[in-house]
């Protein structure tokens, strides 16, 4: 009776230890794609872990591809071109063309390397970088921006141009264990290679601004990468037209900053909006911008002044005064940045005034 | 069991007479769930007639060349079902391996296929029906085969009636499929007496 | 009731922190299949459709945002405010499409009742019937939605003999 029992136990064991090791040995085999080679825009050449995202493999070699919603496949930004990929997954044709899927472009997330692969990235991607930095200091621009400066640590130093933007790391919350990335325009002088300042606007229920608002706080670590964006003032001899609005005024920032340095001649013109006067800041800075640039105006304005702020300056919505000040356009470039409304309210007006789309910029990051 | 029967009369039965979901009402769950959409239902029907076919004739080999030598037929339970999930593992990583569009399509139903009490069915009613080892091929392919065309069916249906009935609120999703598996099933009694498998 | 997997995927992304701070299904407790089921009884019950609501809003969110942020007033006497930040949001139904951070605070001047939703409210209502957990910051209940916005119920449909035949 012993035996017989010892025996089947024993006999069980065995046929589960047997099924074990066959499946560390498939894993081992079947599952194991070994290192594979990838070849970026034909002359740079990673080796990867095979089974993974093309995505998260680049990451891992500092090639850093755009990602709004951690690989998951719900934000379309992490498009690249690969030869020899193979056909697109369900979960990625909604977000390519026809033409796209012609040309082999794929969602690097939800593509797995297997095999060797030639895939073609953007170039202004391939001098994107993973920064660690600490918070240094965080203040209160108004009720609801929040200036964040990071000190870099590593690496020390970060090269960008003045418009162009970061995206912020958020670290996982409780439930979620992606961390999740947002974009904010850096607003210091990109002459200041140690430290970025962002301006960050409290968003009721976002992810960041919540983070940033409600829990970060001097000397946190921060992760981030970049630069990103085609945001950044063109060389020419024109006429330039700023148009922003809250925390808009960040990349605009930057560029007065680098204006300042070059004691740059061109003629400028930046209308701010706001709704009333606790919606203002940074009026001090621009009045040194004032006096360091000659030929440089700053004209805030308010759509909808409080009774009590006593204010004299211009009113009206940022069209209005984009409207009463801008009549001759021939020699004009117009940057904007803010709310998507506003952009899209702006462009109009100036295309109707007869500025063409080439000189109009703005940032338009997901 | 009488063993004159070919294998292919038991496969042949298997998916009419003895339908493993039809007649037996085993591996609901994931009928239920998959059965809205013909094309889903087709790939993880596949899936199963697969690994039905493949565990009803390891669980066979297993069970004949292994358990019964050594008297330990009462464990044919755990095993059976530890065989089963270490097969479906394998097809996971092979599948993955092959077609990555396949493997996107069928997405969590791989792993669910282990716990689909048909399958572990297929191989009891193979032991209590004392199969040879064709007739275990033919009764697990069948089996497959018959459970493929039931949520086949039923996706059809569905389809249709999500485009043009009017079902009560009450019997939405799962109450009017399992009415339909009902009347699908009383109409499957039909082929009765056709071939008896017990 | 058990859910499948989809659905059980989809509530995750429902949870705080995946796709926005809070969440969208508040403090409710039950499952996600179970509140689109009572919201589109609501729904029913007061005589509209998905579609005929996100039509409203859509309605008003629009006229609403000529004033760039500001309140717009929006006849018979409605009073629109649209407030939009950068950035995009996907669907927690996990389909292809991003959408746009926008608030809509819509004031009912009549009634002096407000009430705020977003775009992707207008997309989950038009494509999902999904109106958002109860306690969540913005749950669009179908019988204030329909109140506030003065959405008026379809005109009967004539062969509404055979809800009940067979």
């Amino acid at each position: 009776m012993l035996t017989a029992f010892l025996i089947s136990v024993g006999v069980l064991c065995a046929i589960n230890t047997l099924l074990a090791l066959l499946m560390v040995l498939a894993e081992a085999t079947i599952g194991n794609y070994g290192s594979v080679r990838v070849t970026l825009n034909g002359r740079r050449e990673l080796t990867v872990d095979g089974g993974k995202p093309l995505l998260a493999a680049l990451k891992e070699h500092n090639v850093f591809i755009p990602s709004a919603c951690g690989g998951r496949g719900s934000c379309g930004l992490c498009k690249l071109t690969v030869e020899n990929g193979g056909a697109p997954l369900s979960t990625e044709l909604p977000w390519l063309s026809p033409e796209e899927q012609a040309a082999g472009v794929r969602l690097s997330c939800q593509l797995k390397v297997k095999r060797p692969l030639r895939i073609t990235v953007p170039e202004e991607w391939l001098s994107v970088r993973q920064f660690a930095a600490r918070v240094a200091a965080l203040r209160d621009l108004t009720y609801d921006i929040k200036e964040v400066r990071l000190q870099l640590i590593d690496p020390p130093t970060i090269d960008f141009k003045a418009g162009q933007f970061i995206q912020f790391e958020v670290p996982p919350y409780a439930l979620s264990d992606e961390p999740v990335y947002r974009a904010y325009s850096i607003a210091s002088d990109p002459r200041q290679r140690g430290e970025i300042e962002l301006e960050i606007r409290y968003v009721p229920n976002g992810i960041c601004t919540t983070y940033v608002h409600r829990h970060l706080k001097e000397g946190d670590p921060v992760a981030f990468n970049g630069p990103y964006g085609n945001f950044y003032l063109r060389e020419s001899d024109r006429d330039i037209l700023f148009v922003a609005g809250g925390s808009g005024m960040a990349p605009i920032k930057a560029m007065l900053h680098q204006m300042a340095h070059e004691q740059n001649p061109r003629r400028t013109l930046y209308i701010f909006g706001a709704r009333a006067r606790r919606d203002l800041f940074l009026l001090e800075e621009m009045r040194e911008f004032e006096r360091r640039l000659p030929r440089f105006r700053f004209v805030p304005t308010l759509s909808a002044p409080a009774p009590n702020d006593g204010w004299t300056g211009a009113t009206g919505l940022v069209t209005d005064v984009v409207e009463r000040e801008v009549s001759e356009v021939s020699a004009l470039e117009a940057y904007l940045c803010g709310s998507p409304l506003m952009i899209d309210a702006c462009v109009n007006l100036l295309k109707k005034k007869g500025l063409p789309e080439e000189r109009i910029f703005y940032d338009k990051f997901a | 069991m009488n063993p004159q029967l070919g294998w292919l009369t038991v496969l042949f039965a298997a998916v009419f007479t003895n339908n493993i979901l039809l007649t037996n009402y085993l591996g609901m769950c994931s009928f239920l769930a998959v059965s809205r959409e013909v094309k889903t239902s087709l790939g993880l029907g596949a899936a199963v007639v697969f690994v039905m076919t493949a565990t009803s004739v390891l669980n066979w080999i297993v069970y004949y060349r292994l358990l019964v030598p050594l008297h330990m037929e009462a464990f044919r339970f755990i095993v059976f079902i530890i065989v089963i999930a270490a097969f479906v593992q394998v097809v996971e990583l092979v599948i993955e391996r092959v077609s990555e569009t396949l493997y996107a399509a069928l997405g969590i139903f791989l792993p669910l296929i282990t716990v689909n009490c048909a399958i572990l069915g297929v191989s009891l009613f193979m032991v209590i029906r004392q199969y040879t080892l064709a007739q275990a091929f033919g009764y697990g392919l069948g089996s497959g085969l018959g459970w493929l065309a039931a949520i086949l069916a039923m996706a059809g249906i569905r389809q249709k009636m999500a485009a043009r009935s009017r079902v009560p609120r009450g019997l939405e999703g799962a109450g009017i499929t399992l009415i339909v598996a009902g009347i699908m099933a009383l109409a499957f009694m039909g082929f009765n007496g056709m071939v008896n498998l017990n | 009731m058990k859910q499948t997997p989809q659905l059980e995927a989809i509530q995750r992304a429902m949870q705080p922190g995946a796709i926005t701070a809070e969440g969208f299904l508040g403090a409710d407790p039950r499952p996600l299949g179970d509140i689109l089921i009572a919201d589109e009884a609501a729904v029913r019950r007061l005589g509209l459709s998905h579609a005929r609501i996100a039509g409203r809003m859509r309605e008003l969110a629009a006229a609403g945002s000529r004033g760039l942020g500001l309140p717009t007033a929006v006849p018979p006497h409605f009073e629109v405010a649209v407030e939009s930040v950068r950035g995009k949001l996907p669907c927690p139904f996990g389909h292809a499409g991003v959408y746009p951070k926008t608030n809509v605070v819509v004031r009912n001047l009549a009634s002096g009742r407000q009430i705020v939703f977003t775009d992707l409210n207008i997309h989950l209502i038009a494509a999902h019937g999904f109106y958002e957990g109860l306690g969540s910051p913005f749950r669009c209940d179908p019988a204030t939605l329909a109140e506030i916005l003065e959405i008026a119920p379809e005109p009967p449909e004539a062969p509404a003999a055979a809800a009940g035949a067979l």
